[in-house]
């Protein structure tokens, strides 16, 4: 079970630094996506090894949302952006090094899991991973220069955090799993409205251009 | 009763969503009345000592619940009183339904006995509001409920982090522990186990708790979004969410702290809520000082009181704690009323800047004279509440052992204060070419007139049992 959730959690955070590295638009939709698949395999390998039939609901539940539902709710979002986001000839190197950095951070901030605790679940090994992956997130979430990014980045965030309840808990309980399932959906959603009503007014969804409120 | 509390306004949006006209306002008006008289009663039953528990111990109000519930009906009671004058056709179609979905959200944050379902109604209390932002639907509006829901969705995501983590410690205790596993996490077994939980993952987890709770509470430096969302959203949410929606936040910080201070040593959690509580308030000076807005000059000051309440947390103790709940009601009616009456003003005015608004009094007359009279009682001045639960916190910090600490904290509250001053007198001072007086309406002016009542209660005649609740509550915090 450790060998099993350690690989898929660092597949997981290999597609994260892959997505830090591209700059189209629909390729990182599709790693998202391969990301989310990864990411239900792994609630479904904990599910069998650890016998919980829960675990397996969910992950089904998480695929159908998260590469299904969520990447239509983005592409239609997208509709009518560049392919590129707004600032060309940025170069991918120094977001990949910054990425680096944050799995070293992840590991030193989730040392008291990881590290010394003798006892624990067996999946602890892959917790700073599955942390990594949502700092990273976070990371894009914050750098990004348009709308679309900055929920990519949330998304991928979120992505890093169930991972990580996954991985800790082996599942909460299910009114809280239900929630935070429907939580994600209608922030996207909600997003989905605000970046509609974003470019209508401002015809492009560069956040520079969100300055109206200062001071 | 506690299931029917969270029932009515639930049930109130859900049949708001489909009627207009009149019939709704009256509706309305219904749903906000039945929530504040049953939230009061529930509130005096739990201040009473009797922990009201239902479905099976999934909603439980203790004391400190019930404080939050009296303050959140309080407000949403204010806020409900002024809805009727925004809610309308088009964009604002949706906006009885998503108050009274917000003040669901709220009550079962405070009411629910149940860490995770906790988080997921604090969410759920952004859901809720993104659009009521967005109501007026201008750029700058657009603006503020993007910010808001990103920055607070990420805050809350970071929460969710802390909560798993909490979840974790819960499990390393079940391996080792002989008696068997509860179902959920609830915070009545959490506290109970609270001495067998591994003391470093509970201060990792309370590091992410303190962060994400504490940004939909307003604390600096996560506040960003704050100012934004409070000053473009119409009047009615604004007082919502400054005067109860930040408290929710704080509640949330404050649910956990006892858990955190018996497992991993009461330092931590003091270290972090008065580290905040002090940048906040630091920050709130610098921008109190430079207001161009007086809705943003409102919410500046709301990340100032949210410090105060995290410093009455920090400093500990009955004392300091029953002092930051008491400022939570204080500030609750005040700010709320002070929203209230600055939607009046806008609309009178037609315009937010503090430039724009001169010889308030003479224009406004009842409108005006509140505001002035808010403002005071804002500023901590006697004879309302806010002098009381200010010099409650600061006799706290002086007591424990902060001196210096607790002397800073007040030089930056006297720094906010003169700001406050300041923008007040611009506004009240000069006369007035464009607008017209005002016509008094003296509906509009019980709930505020009740408000104002109610904070000089706080102040110089608390009623009877109002000391015992104030310490029941706090012995909810302070184990």
């Amino acid at each position: 079970m450790t060998r099993a959730s350690t690989f898929l959690a660092f597949v997981a955070l290999g597609i994260t630094l892959l997505l830090v590295w591209r700059q189209s638009w629909r390729g990182r939709v599709r790693l998202y996506v391969a990301q989310s698949w990864v990411l239900a395999a792994l609630a479904l390998t904990l599910g069998i090894l650890a016998r919980r039939p829960a675990l397996v609901v969910v992950g089904i539940g998480f695929a159908v949302m998260k590469t299904w539902i969520i990447p239509a709710v983005l592409r239609r979002m997208a509709r009518g952006s560049p392919v590129r986001p707004v600032s060309p000839g940025r170069s991918a190197g120094l977001p990949v090094l910054a990425a680096g950095a944050l799995v070293v951070a992840a590991y030193a901030v989730m040392l008291p899991i990881s590290g010394a605790v003798a006892s624990g679940v067996p999946t602890r090994t892959a917790i700073p991973l599955a942390f990594a992956v949502g700092l990273i997130g976070l990371f894009l979430a914050v750098t990004a220069r348009d709308a679309l990014g900055q929920v990519i980045g949330f998304l991928v965030f979120e992505n890093g955090l169930f991972a990580l309840a996954l991985l800790a808990t082996y599942g909460l309980p299910g009114i809280v799993e239900v929630g935070a399932f429907l939580e994600v959906l209608v922030v996207v959603l909600l997003m989905e409205g605000v970046v509609v009503q974003i470019r209508r007014e401002h015809d492009s969804l560069d956040v520079d251009r969100l300055r109206e409120l200062r001071g | 009763m506690i299931a029917v509390l969270l029932a009515i306004p639930l049930a109130g949006a859900g049949l708001l969503a489909g009627i207009r006209g009149r019939l709704a306002t009256a509706l309305h008006a219904a749903t906000v009345m039945a929530t504040l008289a049953i939230g009061l009663a529930v509130a005096v039953t739990a201040a009473r000592g009797t922990e009201g528990v239902a479905l099976d111990g999934f909603l439980r109000v203790d004391a400190l619940s019930g404080w939050m519930i009296a303050v959140i009906v309080s407000v949403a009671a204010l806020a409900g009183a002024e809805a009727p004058r925004y809610a309308g056709d088009g964009a604002h179609r949706a906006f009885y339904p998503l108050l009274h979905l917000m003040v669901f959200t709220m009550l079962l944050a405070v009411s629910t006995d149940d860490v995770g379902v906790m988080w997921v109604a604090v969410e759920g209390t952004t859901l809720a509001s993104v659009f009521l932002v967005n109501a007026d639907r201008t750029r700058a509006s657009l603006e503020a409920a993007y910010k808001y829901l990103l920055i607070c969705s990420v805050g809350i995501a970071i929460a969710f982090c802390g909560t798993v983590l909490v979840y974790y410690a819960e499990v390393l205790r079940q391996q080792t522990a002989i008696e068997p596993a509860p179902h959920a996490l609830r915070w009545t077994g959490l506290v109970a186990v609270a001495p067998s939980l591994s003391p470093r993952v509970l201060a990792l987890a309370f590091v992410f708790v303190v962060v994400g709770y504490g940004t939909k509470a307003g604390l600096a430096p996560m506040h960003t979004w704050l100012p934004d969302a409070h000053s473009e959203a119409p009047a009615p949410v604004s007082a919502l969410m400054s005067g109860v929606l930040l408290s929710v936040g704080v509640y949330a910080i404050a649910r956990f702290k006892p858990v955190v201070d018996v497992a991993a040593g009461p330092g931590l959690a003091t270290r972090i809520l008065l580290a905040l509580g002090l940048l906040s308030l630091a920050v709130a000076a610098v921008f109190l000082w430079t207001p161009s807005n007086y809705k943003r000059m409102l919410a500046y000051s709301s990340v100032e009181h949210m410090g105060l309440v995290a410093l009455g947390l920090g400093f500990g103790g009955v004392l300091g704690v029953s002092g930051a709940l008491l400022h939570v009601a204080n500030h609750g009616l005040a700010k709320s009323t002070l929203f209230l009456l600055a939607g009046r003003i806008r609309a009178a005015y037609g315009s937010a800047d503090i430039g724009s608004v001169r010889g308030l009094v003479t224009t406004l007359p009842f409108s005006g004279r509140a505001f002035v009279v808010a403002l005071f009682a804002l500023l901590g001045l006697p004879p309302f509440g806010l002098f009381v639960s200010e010099v409650m916190i600061f006799a706290a910090g002086f007591g424990h052992g902060y001196a210096w600490f607790s002397a800073a904290a007040l030089a930056l509250v006297v720094i906010g204060f003169a700001g406050l001053l300041r923008a007040g007198h611009r506004m009240l001072l000069g006369v007035n070419a464009g607008a017209a007086p005002a016509r008094p309406a003296w509906p509009g002016a019980i709930p505020i007139v009740a408000a104002l009542a109610a904070l000089v209660l706080t102040g110089i005649a608390w009623p009877p049992g109002l000391d015992d609740a104030l310490a029941l509550a706090a012995k909810a915090v302070v184990p």
